[in-house]
C-alpha cells in the first residue's frame, strides 16, 4: 500500500475535486446541445442546418473528450493514491492543455461555425466548407493540443507504473503465465490501465499523423491524401478513444466493488489471458467502421467482424461474470456506488450486444449510419460510462453510510437511468425504422413514414433528455454539497480476507 | 399497408434479438439484486458462478462461430456478387446524385457535367443491377430505401475509389437514394430516385 503524507493526500484530493467539478459543469452543457439537436429534428425549434451541424460537432467532440478525460482522471487518482506516486504537476499540465484545447474547439465551433462532425472526415473540412478557413485551422490545432495533453498523461502513467512493476510485460501480467512465483502482485486496476492506455497511445499517434496531414493540407490546399488511409486513421483513433474510455472505468470497478462485497478480486491467469486478448480486440475492432467501404481489403473486413465478435468473450465471460461473482449472495448493501457499477455494467452489456449485431457485415449493410449506431454508443456511454463516473463521484464525496442513506441521490440516479434508457430506446427504434443519423431534420426525405417516425422519435427523445437532466441535477446537488462541505473520501482499499 | 413478407427484415430480426438480450440483462440484474441479501461463503458462491461461466463460455464461442460461418458467406462485396444484367454508374456530389446506365466512360468531374447523368433513373425489377459508385468531392454514402421506406443496401461513395454494390429490386415502385455519410450543410436533402418497373 502506498504511503502518502497528509499534504500529498490533500493535493491529490484537490486535483480530483477540480476534475469532478469540471465534469459536473461541462457535462450538462453538452447534454443541452444534444437536446437542441433532437428538438430541431423533432421540428419543435428551427436552428437551421448550419447551427445544427455546429452543435453536432461540439457535442460529439466534447462528450468523447470529456468522458475519456474524466475516466482517465479517476484512474489517475486511484492509482496515484494507492499504487504509485504520480506527478501532479504533469496532471495539472494535462488539465490546462485540455482546457486550452476545449476553449479552442468551442471558439472554432460556436463562433467560427466549424461543423465537420467529430470525425472531420477527410476531405470534408477542406471542400466547399461554409465556415471560414481559420475555424478549420483552429479546430485542427485544438485537437493537436488535446492529443498532446492526453499522450503526455498516458505516457507518464505508463512510465511510472512500468518502473514500479518492472517493465511493460509485468504490467501486462505475463509473469502470471509462467511457472515462476509472482514476486510482486499486480492489482487488476494496474493491468487494466496498461491495457487501456497502450492502445490509447498507439491511437493517439495515429491521430497525430492524420492531424499533421490535415495541417499540411490546411497550409497547402493542392495536396491530397489517400482517402481510405485517412478513414482508417480517423476511425482507429476515434473508436479506440471511445473503447478505452469504458475500459478505464472498468479499472475502478475492479478496484472498488470488492470493498462493498468483501470479496477479493485479484489478478490470475484467466484475467491476464482475457485482458491481453482484449488488447488485440481494441486494436482491430475499429475495422467494423469501414465495412461499407467496399474498397477496403477483404481480410480487414473479416478482421473487423472476428475482433468485434470475440471481444464479447473476455468482456462477458471474465469481466461481467467477475461482477456476478462479486455480488452473488454477497449480502451487499445497495448503496449508490455498487448500484451505479451494477447498472453501468448492464448498460455496457446491452450496448456491447447491440454493437456486435451491427458489427456483422451483412447486418451493417442496413444499419450503418442509421440511428442504431448512436443507439449503441449512447448505451455504452450514457448507460455505462456516465454511471461508472457517478459511482466514482459518490465514492469520493459520500461516506459508506451516506451512500446507503442518500435517498435524493438514489432518486436522481433512478430518474437518470430511466430517462437515459428511454432516450436510448428512441435511437434503436429509429435504427430499426431506417432513420438516418446526422440529419439536421427529416423534412427533405421523400419517404413520408421515415420523415414522420424520425421527427416523432426525436420529440420523444427530447422529453427523455429532460428527465436525464433532472436526474443529473439531483445527483450533482447531492455530490457537490458533500464535496464542498466535507472531505473527499480517500481511497484506503478495504483489505478483504 | 405492411406486407407480411416485410415483417421479418434484418432490422426487425435484429430488434427482436436485441430486445431478448436486453431483457436477459435486466433479469440477471434483478436476480442478483433480489438475492443479494442471502449470505454465502465467497468460495462456494464463486464455484457456483464459475460452473455457470464454463457452460456460458462454450455456448458463447459456439454461437459466435456459427454466426460467423453463416454471415460471412453473405457479404455484399464484389467477390461475392453474381453477374449483373445491368450496370449503373453513380457519382455523388455535394449535394446531388448523378446516375447513368453503363460503366464509367469518363472521369467523375466530366461525368457530373454530362446532361444524361441524372438524380433519377429507371431500372427493371427482378434483375441484378450493379451500381459502380464514386464521389466527385467528399465522402457520401449511396443508400437504397425500398418502397416501404426500409433501408435495403448501401455503399460508401468515396473520391478516387469505385465501390461496386449489387442489388436486385424485388418489386416495382419508387426506390429512394439517401446519403448516409455526413457530407456538409445539405446532407439531409441529398436525394435520388430509382423508378423500378
Amino acid at each position: 500500500m502506498l504511503q502518502l503524507s497528509p499534504l500529498e493526500i490533500k493535493k491529490n484530493r484537490t486535483f480530483i475535486k477540480v476534475w469532478t467539478i469540471t465534469f459536473l459543469i461541462v457535462f450538462p452543457l453538452l447534454i443541452v446541445l444534444g437536446l437542441l439537436m433532437r428538438l430541431n429534428q423533432g421540428e419543435e425549434i428551427n436552428l437551421g442546418m448550419d447551427k445544427f451541424y455546429v452543435l453536432m460537432t461540439l457535442h460529439g467532440l466534447g462528450m468523447a473528450g470529456l468522458l475519456f478525460s474524466t475516466s482517465f482522471a479517476a484512474l489517475w487518482y486511484l492509482i496515484g493514491t494507492r499504487h504509485v506516486k504520480l506527478n501532479l504537476g504533469i496532471g495539472y499540465l494535462v488539465y490546462f492543455l485540455i482546457l486550452i484545447g476545449v476553449i479552442g474547439l468551442a471558439y472554432a465551433t460556436l463562433l467560427g461555425k466549424f461543423g465537420a462532425g467529430w470525425y472531420l472526415l477527410y476531405p470534408l473540412p477542406f471542400k466547399n466548407a461554409i465556415w471560414p478557413a481559420w475555424s478549420t485551422g483552429l479546430s485542427i490545432v485544438s485537437l493537436i493540443i488535446l492529443g498532446v495533453a492526453w499522450l503526455l498523461g498516458m505516457l507518464h502513467v505508463l512510465y511510472v507504473l512500468a518502473k514500479e512493476y518492472g517493465g511493460l510485460t509485468n504490467l501486462l501480467g505475463w509473469q502470471y503465465l509462467g511457472k515462476k512465483e509472482v514476486k510482486k502482485e499486480l492489482p487488476p486496476i494496474v493491468m487494466i490501465t496498461t491495457i487501456s492506455l497502450i492502445p490509447g497511445v498507439i491511437a493517439y499517434l495515429a491521430g497525430a499523423v492524420f492531424l499533421v496531414m490535415f495541417l499540411m493540407q490546411f497550409f497547402e490546399p493542392t495536396l491530397t491524401f489517400n482517402m481510405l488511409l485517412m478513414k482508417n486513421l480517423i476511425f482507429f483513433f476515434g473508436h479506440t478513444l471511445v473503447n478505452i474510455t469504458l475500459y478505464c472505468c472498468l479499472g475502478w470497478v475492479y478496484a472498488l466493488l470488492p470493498e462493498y462485497t468483501g470479496r477479493k478480486w485479484v489478478t490470475n491467469k484467466v484475467l491476464v489471458y482475457a485482458w491481453n486478448a482484449t488488447f488485440f480486440f481494441i486494436i482491430f475492432a475499429y475495422f467494423h467502421h469501414l465495412y461499407m467501404d467496399f474498397a477496403q481489403p477483404l481480410g480487414l473486413q473479416y478482421a473487423g467482424q472476428l475482433a468485434s465478435y470475440f471481444s464479447a468473450v473476455p468482456a462477458t465471460a471474465v469481466s461481467m461474470f467477475g461482477v456476478i461473482t462479486q455480488v452473488y449472495h454477497s449480502k451487499i448493501k445497495w448503496g449508490i456506488v455498487p448500484l451505479s457499477f451494477l447498472i453501468g455494467v448492464g448498460g455496457w452489456a446491452v450496448g456491447g450486444f447491440a454493437a456486435v449485431i451491427d458489427a456483422t457485415i451483412s447486418v451493417n449493410l442496413v444499419f450503418h449510419n442509421t440511428m442504431w449506431v448512436p443507439g449503441h454508443f449512447h448505451t455504452y456511454m450514457l448507460g455505462g460510462v456516465v454511471l461508472f463516473i457517478f459511482g466514482f463521484f459518490f465514492y469520493l464525496s459520500h461516506t459508506r453510510e451516506e451512500q446507503e442513506k442518500d435517498i435524493s441521490g438514489k432518486a436522481g440516479f433512478w430518474l437518470f437511468v430511466l430517462g437515459a434508457h428511454c432516450f436510448i430506446a428512441t435511437f434503436y427504434t429509429g435504427g430499426v425504422n431506417s432513420i438516418p443519423r446526422r440529419y439536421a431534420d427529416y423534412k427533405g426525405i421523400p419517404i413520408e413514414s421515415t420523415h414522420l417516425i424520425g421527427a416523432f422519435l426525436a420529440r420523444l427523445a427530447a422529453i427523455c433528455i429532460i428527465i436525464v437532466i433532472i436526474g443529473f441535477l439531483i445527483m450533482t446537488f447531492a455530490i457537490l454539497v458533500k464535496l464542498i462541505r466535507k472531505r473527499v473520501a480517500i481511497t484506503e482499499p478495504v483489505q478483504n480476507s | 399497408m405492411i406486407q407480411p413478407a416485410s415483417l421479418l427484415t434484418i432490422q426487425s430480426t435484429s430488434a427482436i434479438i436485441s430486445f431478448l438480450g436486453g431483457a436477459l440483462v435486466v433479469l440477471v440484474i434483478a436476480y442478483l439484486m433480489g438475492t443479494s441479501h442471502i449470505e454465502e461463503d465467497s468460495t462456494s458462491a464463486k464455484h457456483k458462478v464459475y460452473r455457470l461461466r464454463g457452460k456460458y463460455f462454450f455456448v458463447l464461442v459456439f454461437c459466435a462461430v456459427v454466426c460467423l460461418f453463416l454471415t460471412l458467406r453473405l457479404l455484399p462485396y464484389t467477390k461475392f456478387q453474381g453477374e449483373p444484367k445491368q450496370t449503373v454508374s453513380v457519382v455523388a456530389i455535394q449535394w446531388d446524385w448523378k446516375m447513368k446506365s453503363g460503366t464509367f466512360d469518363k472521369s467523375p468531374e466530366e461525368f457530373v457535367k454530362d446532361t444524361a447523368a441524372k438524380k433519377e433513373i429507371t431500372l427493371p425489377a427482378n434483375q441484378k443491377v450493379r451500381f459502380i459508385v464514386t464521389s466527385n468531392d467528399v465522402n457520401h454514402d449511396f443508400a437504397i430505401y425500398n418502397t416501404k421506406g426500409v433501408l435495403v443496401a448501401q455503399t460508401q461513395a468515396m473520391p478516387t475509389y469505385k465501390n461496386e454494390l449489387e442489388y436486385e429490386f424485388p418489386e416495382a415502385g419508387d426506390y429512394h437514394i439517401l446519403c448516409l455519410e455526413y457530407c456538409g450543410l445539405m446532407h439531409s436533402i441529398m436525394v435520388g430516385t430509382i423508378h423500378v418497373n
